[in-house]
């Protein structure tokens, strides 16, 4: 068995690792290197991107100017739909950079062939196949919606804790930690099967199998992406309604 | 050896640094970049083509605006301008009755001028003839006394 695995191993494309991390050493902290290469690119790609497309701004807008207006629409419908009409600006660049950042850094992981490049250890990939990177825009998110909720409402958030009853108390705060846990284990889960169905696949049978798998793998990137985004925006907009809206029905 | 088809947990526990679940500076440093992130995009996509888009929305809005009001003004004009032709169109109608009016009565006048001339031309004639009849009278008599008288001597024989 093992044997004919390593006939395999010739193979660049067919090889498989998990969790095997390429680290750097910053002080006494250690940082995972491959993720941080990949987000740089990523980083890379969306700031030229939308540079060239600001750069001369049309009033009919043509060519990259027209697909990232199209893309800005898009972002801010997401924003709109949950946030609301009214408070949704201000958190379109948050909303909006967790979108564009996930889905780029999705689809890098899915049609940038990063195996060509060796690393001494481990092996570049999309950036959200690591558990630091989806930790962190899920904490992100949970300081963004706490934010949105403090400025909105003031100390008044704290008392959505006990809505509808006291009684919730217990699970309202449970939530708080249950949100960045799913979101970031959610996409962090999708996005390493994804990538380690098309691998094994790949092992097993390097040709024309694994790519319905990656057309999959395509779809369900773009998905995780919008669904990050969308419930960033649910979580902060439900922050900033909620009790404070239900006062002003009140007096009104 | 590279590979390794572990499932993800045993990946963890075998590898003897790293693994999946392995959280470390990667994170603030993911988190600070992100922010940067936002920020840079912020500055060079978020701002100056959600603006570039609010423009051109606020411009198609003011331009249909005042398409609106043109064309309620178009409108507005052209009932103005059709009250106007049926106005005129009556007043017309009114000048061309008053005129046929107007040269009826003056025809009238004119038929009755001329009647009244002729008639007294008719009656000036009738008056000549009259006229003329009696003095032809007259010098007839006076000839026939003549002749009368010349008759009665040449019968008496006064010769």
């Amino acid at each position: 068995m093992l044997n004919t695995i390593n006939s395999l191993d010739s193979l660049i494309f067919a090889k498989l690792e998990v969790g095997q991390q390429f680290y750097w050493q910053l002080g006494n902290l250690k940082i995972h290197g491959q993720v941080l290469i990949t987000s740089w690119i990523v980083i890379g790609l969306l700031v030229v991107v939308s540079f060239l497309a600001s750069r001369s701004i049309q009033r009919i807008p043509s060519g990259i100017q027209n697909f990232m207006e199209y893309a800005l629409e898009f972002i801010r419908d997401i924003a709109k739909n949950q946030i609301g009409e009214k408070e949704y600006r201000p958190w379109v660049p948050f909303v909006g950079t967790l979108f564009l950042f996930i889905f780029v850094s999705n689809w890098s992981g899915a049609l940038v062939p990063w195996k060509l490049v060796k690393l001494p250890v481990g092996e570049l990939a999309a950036p959200t196949n690591d558990i630091n990177t989806t930790v962190a825009l899920a904490l992100l998110t949970s300081l963004a919606y706490f934010y949105a909720g403090f400025s909105k409402r003031g100390i008044g958030y704290v008392a959505k804790y006990i809505q509808p009853t006291p009684i919730l108390l217990p699970i309202n705060i449970l939530e708080d930690f249950t949100k960045p846990l799913s979101l970031s284990f959610r996409l962090f889960g999708n996005i390493l099967a994804d990538e380690l169905v098309v691998g094994v696949l790949v092992l097993l049978v390097p040709l024309f199998l694994p790519l319905p798998a990656m057309g999959l793998g395509l779809f369900t990137s773009a998905i995780q992406a919008l669904i990050f985004a969308t419930l960033a925006a649910a979580y902060i907009g439900e922050a900033m309604e909620g009790h404070g809206e239900h006062e002003e029905e009140h007096h009104e | 050896m590279n590979w390794t088809i572990l499932l993800a947990v045993e990946a963890a526990e075998t590898a003897k640094e790293g693994g999946l679940f392995d959280l470390d500076a990667t994170l603030p440093i993911m988190a600070l970049q992100f922010l940067l992130l936002v920020a840079i995009l912020n500055g060079v996509f978020y701002k100056p083509l959600g603006k570039a888009i609010d423009d051109r929305e606020e411009l198609v809005r003011t331009n249909i605006l005042s398409a609106k009001e043109r064309l309620e003004k178009a409108q507005n004009l052209a009932k103005q301008y059709e009250q106007d032709l049926g106005e005129t169109r009556k007043k017309a109608g009114e000048t061309i009755a008053q005129a046929q009016a107007e040269a009826q009565k003056i025809a009238a006048a004119k038929i009755a001028e001329a009647q009244q001339e002729a008639q007294a031309q008719r009656d000036q004639a009738q008056k000549e003839i009259d006229e003329q009849k009696q003095s032809a009278f007259s010098s007839l008599e006076s000839e026939v006394a003549v002749l009368s008288r010349q008759i009665l001597s040449k019968i008496l024989g006064t010769s």
